[in-house]
């Protein structure tokens, strides 16, 4: 292993050194040496520390906002759940709108994570599901709603088709985008049953009010043109013990979340309570997150 | 060193010159490529600029144009290289060249596929994080970098035989053979690897149903090997009127035969997909109904697929029947067909579908924007460029013109070689297919020869009767299955009625070992001995026998030159 990472280190020291001394303006060399680094998951404490505080005033120069990245890690013994109660979802897309202005996507050739689909009572076939619903009021009588996000697969078929490892599932279950390793192949858009992954088809815009500051490096950090970016359950909030964006919103209280291995949590109750299904069981990916009924139509 | 960096220069200087040296229709060629390409550069400027929003891929539909382009050339890079197989096992006598051809094919069509590659992703200037060593490829799992790796292969092991090949012309050597037949041995199941795993890319994908089906794979195979080998007949035709490139009418036939079997093949495979799909009618039929039919008023795809089956249908009936295929008009729009029938098929026809309905079944209609295809066409004539100039230096190299100074000077066969017309037997005595073995036993007996050729009414050479087809008729009498299963299923008028083994056509040896007057010495000693056979046919340009050379013909004009 470690005889490996010298020569790699080597091979890239010598391209970046050249491609810095050859470049002009060499108070670039910090952006060159990130661009040859290694992968985010090999990087040291330190590495890590000194490449995030590069990032910051980056972003910071670039939106013109102070902006803190962290990398705060999984904590040990939690493994995140999710539960979404169909029957309480009133369809109003507020989940949809606070995880834009949590999570920092592109506004314009709009990126959002949450996709809502509004499905006829009485059916469940996703082919006929209208996903541009908006009606003056919701809820509508003949129709209920499925909010779609990122599953957070425990066998994640996006994972597994990655050809560089820019995409990988972490120790809390979360699966997360290194979105400064990430090719932009698009090969994990075509593998995820879920279309829970959105593409960077142009440089991103954010205004500068709406940016939110507080981001996490594998989470809401500014992405850039040309990269793969999805939910993550608000890694930034969750792994400092805060709901996400989309649970903390919802007026009518169905979406649930928690730590899979307490007993004592929100989403142990749910899973022992209530009775459960899954999306597209049948692909095996076995997602991290549920639907549920709580209640009649009433 | 210095010797070495000198001997490169001096090559390169002459390639260079012999590359850009043509006539007027040469410079048109290249300057309309020339122009392409630029178009296509200054569209893929804006989409390094502007992102690929230029392009019409979206959330639904994350792959088009470009991945469907990169499919289908790298079943044509696989294909090229497959048609080694016919050329060996039927002995066609252009092999050689079929080879370096073929390679040289192979090479443009995996570059492009890869340009198709770097102009979809949207981080290019990351693609070295998928090298092993210096990036990080995820494998074993991932197939997309698995395949990365074995098309790179590919395409260093097709470099590598072409400059082996050219290098050892270049300096006057024979190439060995004992490095030359383990590279085509290993590139040829490479080949059938390289597709393979591009169809395993798509076909691993449980979240999109109309790929994840296991016919994916052998029907790239199928659909390749009908669309390779049209492009190189077409291809073929061109360089035999530009060059010393025999490649005989009978060996067009023959691939072409072999392209309506694959076409049979991909199309009787299709069949079954339909099949499965429509007779099951369940959620995996959708993909298919939009492909075909359409969905809710949505069918963008229609025409295409619809023109693609027409095309593939028509190019298969061309290639099937004999009469048509050996008709150069009807061959060469049955090669178009196919090929522009394949493209569909396996580009757009497969790509989209994967994604339309999408995962969560909205139907995002797609067909490239103009910049998309500007850029892909970019690619095709950056494509064109290159095979051009390839294959000028491999003629150049050929025929001697691009030569190391110190190599001995190449033979110069139509001199100082004796040719099939100066060593052999005029007066050629032919019999017609429906001439009686008797008579033909007789022939033999009274003009002491040792066989004939057979001729059909134009007066082409078919087939060859020698003295042993007509021993042997006696012990072996070669079974017919098309005749025999004629004979059970069609009704009695119709039956083939003649005694078997009775005439000229029952016993003749088909295809007929043939050669042009103008074949060297060398290659006719080459053929008589490769394929043990005891004479040689030989034919004009209207496949009319002009004579026979045998064995002892071969004798008679070595012994001369020994002198
Ligand atoms: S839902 Fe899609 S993006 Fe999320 S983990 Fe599963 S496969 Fe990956
Ligand atoms: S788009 Fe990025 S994350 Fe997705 S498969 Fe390609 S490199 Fe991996």
């Amino acid at each position: 292993m470690k005889k490996r990472f010298n020569r790699r280190d080597f091979l890239k020291l010598t391209i970046a050194g050249l491609t810095a001394t050859t470049l002009p303006g060499c108070s670039k060399n910090a952006d060159w040496q990130d661009l040859f680094r290694r992968r985010f998951q090999e990087l040291t404490p330190d590495e890590i520390k000194g490449f995030l505080e590069r990032l910051e005033e980056r972003y910071s120069k670039q939106y013109g906002v102070k902006i803190h990245i962290k990398a705060t890690p999984p904590v040990e013994g939690v493994v995140f759940g999710y539960a979404l109660d169909l029957s309480r979802c009133i369809g109003c897309r507020r989940c949809v709108y606070a995880c834009v202005r949590e999570n920092n996507p592109s506004r314009d050739i709009e990126i959002q994570w949450i996709r809502v689909l509004r499905l006829k009572k009485g059916e469940f076939d996703l082919e006929k599901a209208e996903h541009y619903y908006s009606p003056e009021l919701v809820p509508e009588d003949e129709y209920f709603y499925m909010p779609v996000q990122c599953q957070q697969c425990e066998n994640p078929p996006c994972v597994k088709v990655c050809p560089v490892k820019a995409t990988w599932k972490e120790p809390d279950g979360i699966v997360v985008i290194d979105y400064n390793w990430c090719i932009g192949c698009r090969t994990c858009m075509a593998a995820c049953p879920y279309r829970a992954r959105k593409f960077n088809w142009n440089d991103p815009v954010i205004p500068k009010e709406e940016l939110n500051p507080e981001t996490h490096y594998l989470g809401n950090r500014p992405r850039m043109k040309g990269v793969v970016e999805k939910c993550t359950f608000c890694i930034q909030r969750t792994r400092e013990g805060r709901y996400p964006a989309c649970v903390e919103v919802c007026p009518v209280g169905a979406r649930k979340f928690g730590n899979l291995l307490d007993p004592e949590s929100e989403i142990r109750y749910v899973l022992e309570n209530f009775r459960v299904y899954r999306l597209k069981e049948d692909l095996k990916t076995e997602p991290k997150f549920f639907y549920f009924f709580s209640i009649g139509w009433g | 060193m210095k010797r070495i960096l000198m001997e490169i220069t001096d090559f390169f200087s002459g390639m260079l010159k012999v590359m850009f040296k043509g006539s007027r229709w040469f410079y048109l060629w290249m300057c309309l490529l020339t122009l392409i390409v630029l178009a296509g550069l200054a569209a893929y400027t804006l989409q390094m600029k502007q992102g690929l929003e230029i392009t019409n891929m979206r959330e639904q539909v994350s792959w088009g144009f470009y991945i469907s382009n990169f499919t289908f050339l790298v079943g044509v890079a696989a294909a090229a290289v497959l048609l080694i197989i016919p050329a060996y096992i039927y002995h066609f006598k252009a092999i050689k060249k079929i080879v370096v051809f073929g390679e040289l094919l192979a090479i443009t069509a995996v570059l492009m596929a890869m340009l198709f590659v770097l102009v979809d992703i949207g981080r290019p200037e990351r693609l070295w994080h998928i090298l092993p060593l210096l990036g990080s490829p995820n494998l074993p799992r991932s197939i997309l970098a698995w395949d990365f790796i074995v098309l790179n292969g590919y395409l260093l092991l097709n470099i590598f035989a072409v400059l082996y090949i050219g290098c050892n012309q270049y300096y006057g050597k024979e190439p060995d053979r004992k490095i030359i037949v383990p590279l085509v041995m290993v590139s040829i199941p490479w080949a059938v690897a390289v597709h393979t795993v591009t169809a395993f890319v798509y076909n691993g994908m449980g979240a999109r149903a109309f790929w994840n089906a296991s016919i994916l794979a052998p029907r790239f195979l199928a659909s390749a090997f009908s669309s390779g080998p049209a492009l190189m007949l077409l291809i073929f035709q061109v360089l035999r009127r530009v060059m010393r490139f025999e490649i005989q009418d009978g060996a067009i036939f023959k691939i072409a035969e072999i392209i309506a079997y694959a076409m049979g093949i991909n199309l009787f495979l299709m069949l079954a997909e339909i099949y499965k799909e429509y007779y099951t009618a369940a959620q995996h039929l959708t993909p298919m109904k939009y492909l075909y039919f359409g969905l809710d008023g949505h069918k963008r795809l229609v025409p295409w697929i619809w023109t693609s089956l027409f095309l593939n249908t028509i190019g298969f009936f061309i290639f099937l029947i004999p009469r048509i295929r050996k008709n150069f008009i009807t061959l060469n729009a049955g090669c178009i067909m196919i090929f522009i029938g394949v493209w569909i098929e396996k580009g757009m026809g497969l790509i989209l579908p994967g994604f339309i309905p999408d995962a969560l079944g909205e139907i995002y209609e797609y067909m490239p924007s103009v910049y998309e295809i500007t850029i892909s066409l970019g690619i095709l004539a950056f494509g064109g460029i290159l095979y051009t100039l390839f294959i000028r230096t491999a003629i150049a190299i050929d025929t001697g013109r691009l030569r190391h100074k110190e190599a001995p000077p190449i033979v110069p066969e139509e001199e100082d070689t004796p040719l099939a017309a100066n060593i052999m037997t005029r007066d050629v005595i032919s019999v017609t297919p429906d001439t009686p073995v008797e008579e033909i036993g007789s022939t033999l007996v009274k003009h002491r020869i040792s066989g004939v050729p057979v001729v059909d009414e134009k007066n082409r050479v078919i087939g060859v009767v020698s003295e042993s087809d007509i021993i042997f008729r006696e012990v072996y009498e070669e079974p017919d299955l098309l005749e025999r299963v004629a004979n059970i299923i069609l009704p009695e008028q119709y039956r083939v009625q003649k005694k078997k083994g009775s005439y000229a056509i029952d016993i003749m040896t088909s295809p007929p070992v043939t050669a042009r007057e103008n074949t060297p010495l060398r290659e006719l000693v080459q053929v008589i001995t490769e394929k043990k056979i005891k004479r040689i046919i030989i034919v004009n340009e209207k496949e009319e026998p002009v004579g026979i050379v045998s064995r002892i013909d071969l004798v008679k004009a070595i012994e001369k030159i020994s002198y």
